[in-house]
């Protein structure tokens, strides 16, 4: 095999046009990321009392990116090294040359230090942000109730939230996972509720007459965008996060459904059946204003997620009786299908490149360059409507 | 349509008993509490968009009797909350039952089958739950006595992957409540 040298910016804009080569122009022919544009990254065995895990974790975790091949201490275009101790980790980079790229340390847990020191290479390497620091909540049915669970994005440290006995659904994130926002029918009705993670605190935010359901944090974690119906049909609505009075966004005859934010959050991208089946469209998140359709091609497209590159937009579709998960690009206005074998409610990673979906019951990440799907190993059954902090 | 002539009176009447009735303890009906100026009914739009505001009832909903009226549990087209005019003779019996049993009130609950998001099928369920109730108030049933909810894909009546199965929980059940 061919070694190739790269320059960082050389090879952010290989990957940039591999992106866009194989999600945007969907008629010509798809660009696969050969093994050969994978950066190589030597791992030399980490030192400390934790090492062995944390070599592990952090070959795990580059590799996961989808654009980094881990590769044995001697070779690769980087090499990353390091100690991992009860307290944190001191990571280093340097290039092939024995340039040092940054020494740095990380504080944590041992295994969440690790996760730290994965998304710094993969950010020096690539440019892209990484994920492995990144939580999942979801939704699972497997102990009779519809309980909230919460954990790592490789499936670590996976523990319930909720232990209700009643459905809890929708749980969305804020972007550094201490909030947690969800639908709950604990008062016998759908009502929006915020859980701190770090206390344990929960506030029922939401409870006008009707459902009051599908919470979405903004950007900056400050509003929440929230499907009501207390006008007499299910509408979205942006409030604040800790409560208050909402302000209305959209005004049709049909149902609109989760709503998901611009990274800019002056816009939502929404699900709206008003012209008969469900389609996605964009409105202002300030007022109510004239929608824009997005025209996918497909007549059933539910629960949008709005990329945090602003570039893509995931959403739920049905085509041949299957469910399947679709791909929109905002600057061609064209959509496709990335999924064969089933999946839906897909949320967005960090790196505006993989997806957490569902599909029967299991957790899936998805590389929307590669088309690679890996579960997510966890041993909650009957897992459904994922959401990543990002 | 004349029946929507009636409807501002009948929800200003409703939100007037709704707040008389609310009860702290309970909070079934979705008022008082801990939200910080969530308070339901403070910019009720009638008619804009929609069909008559959701009510929520001072009663747990698991209490709901689904019983009584079980024959009469309307069915839906897949994706669809226009009540199929086979089904509405059931909606004309039950406004019947009403008429001879005073102090019930009704609680409709909406229900979508398993396929698709749960998001969007809790609005599908809610969209027929508030469908049959327009239906029922325009068959001359005051709205002040029909309380509705969505349970969506939660909950389906019928467990399974079928068709049969599936088109068994795109309904609304009829459920029967004492007046408070």
């Amino acid at each position: 095999m061919t070694a190739f040298k790269f320059s960082p910016l050389f090879l952010r804009t290989i990957l940039f046009t591999i992106l866009l080569g194989g999600v945007t122009f969907t008629a010509h022919a798809q660009v696969n990321v050969e093994p050969s544009v994978l950066v190589r990254v030597g791992i030399n065995p980490l030192g400390g009392a934790e090492g062995s895990m944390g070599t592990q974790v952090l070959s795990a975790d580059l590799k996961r990116t989808g654009m980094i091949s881990p590769v044995g201490g001697g070779s690769g275009d980087f090499v990353a090294s390091g100690e991992v101790s009860e307290s944190g980790v001191t990571g280093k980079l340097a290039k092939k040359s024995g340039e040092q790229v940054f020494s740095q340390t990380f504080s944590g847990k041992p295994r969440a230090a690790v996760h730290q020191f994965a998304d710094a290479i993969t950010k020096a390497v690539t440019g892209l942000p990484g994920f492995a620091t990144s939580k999942i909540a979801f939704v699972s049915d497997s102990g009779g109730g519809k309980e909230l669970y919460f954990g790592d994005i490789d499936g670590f440290g996976i523990r319930p939230i909720t232990h209700d006995g009643v459905i809890s659904a929708s749980p969305s994130l804020n972007h550094d996972a201490s909030k947690l926002t969800y639908t709950s029918y604990k008062s016998g009705y759908p009502d929006i509720y915020l859980i701190d993670l770090g206390s344990g605190d929960r506030k029922r935010i939401a409870f006008f007459p009707g459902i009051n359901s599908g919470p979405a944090f903004s950007p900056d974690g400050s509003l929440i965008a929230m499907t009501l119906s207390k006008d007499g049909n299910p509408e979205v609505y942006v409030m604040p996060a800790g409560g208050g009075s909402p302000t209305r966004i959209t005004r049709t005859r049909g149902a609109e459904t989760s709503p998901s934010w611009s990274p800019t959050g002056d816009r939502l991208v929404y699900s709206s059946d008003d012209r008969g089946s469900p389609q996605l469209f964009i409105s202002s998140s300030s007022d109510v204003s004239e929608p824009d359709h997005l025209v996918t091609g497909n007549s059933y497209c539910t629960r949008p997620d709005w990329s945090p590159d602003g570039k893509l937009i995931c959403f739920t579709t049905r085509t041949g009786g299957q469910f399947q998960i679709g791909v929109y690009d905002v600057a061609s206005r064209t959509a496709h299908l990335i999924t064969t074998s089933g999946g839906q409610d897909p949320s967005w990673t960090a790196d505006s490149r993989h997806l957490v979906y569902s599909n029967n019951g299991h957790l899936y990440i998805l590389d929307v360059v590669s088309h690679q799907s890996t579960p997510i190993e966890t041993s909650i059954g009957g897992a459904g409507e994922p959401t990543v902090s990002r | 349509m004349n029946k929507k002539c009636l409807a501002p009176l009948l929800i200003v009447a409703t939100l007037t008993l709704a707040a008389c009735q609310s009860d702290k303890d309970k909070n079934y009906s979705g008022m008082g509490g801990d939200g910080d100026g969530s308070m339901p009914g403070d910019k009720v739009n009638m008619g804009d968009g929609g069909g008559i505001p959701p009510q929520r009832g001072d009663f747990n909903p698991d209490q709901a009797d689904y019983q009584t009226l079980s024959s009469d549990t309307v069915y839906f087209a897949f994706d669809s909350s226009t009540i199929p005019g086979a089904e509405r003779t059931k909606l004309a019996h039950v406004a019947e039952w009403m008429k001879a049993n005073p102090g019930h009130s009704l609680f409709l609950a909406g229900h979508a089958d398993k396929r698709g998001t749960p998001e969007y099928n809790r609005a599908l369920g809610e969209r027929r739950a508030l469908a049959v109730r327009e239906y029922l108030a325009g068959l001359g049933l005051p709205a002040v006595s029909l309380f509705t909810n969505s349970y969506g894909s939660d909950r389906p009546l019928v467990p399974g992957d079928s068709e049969e199965a599936y088109a068994k929980n795109r309904c609304v059940q009829i459920g029967v409540v004492v007046k408070p």
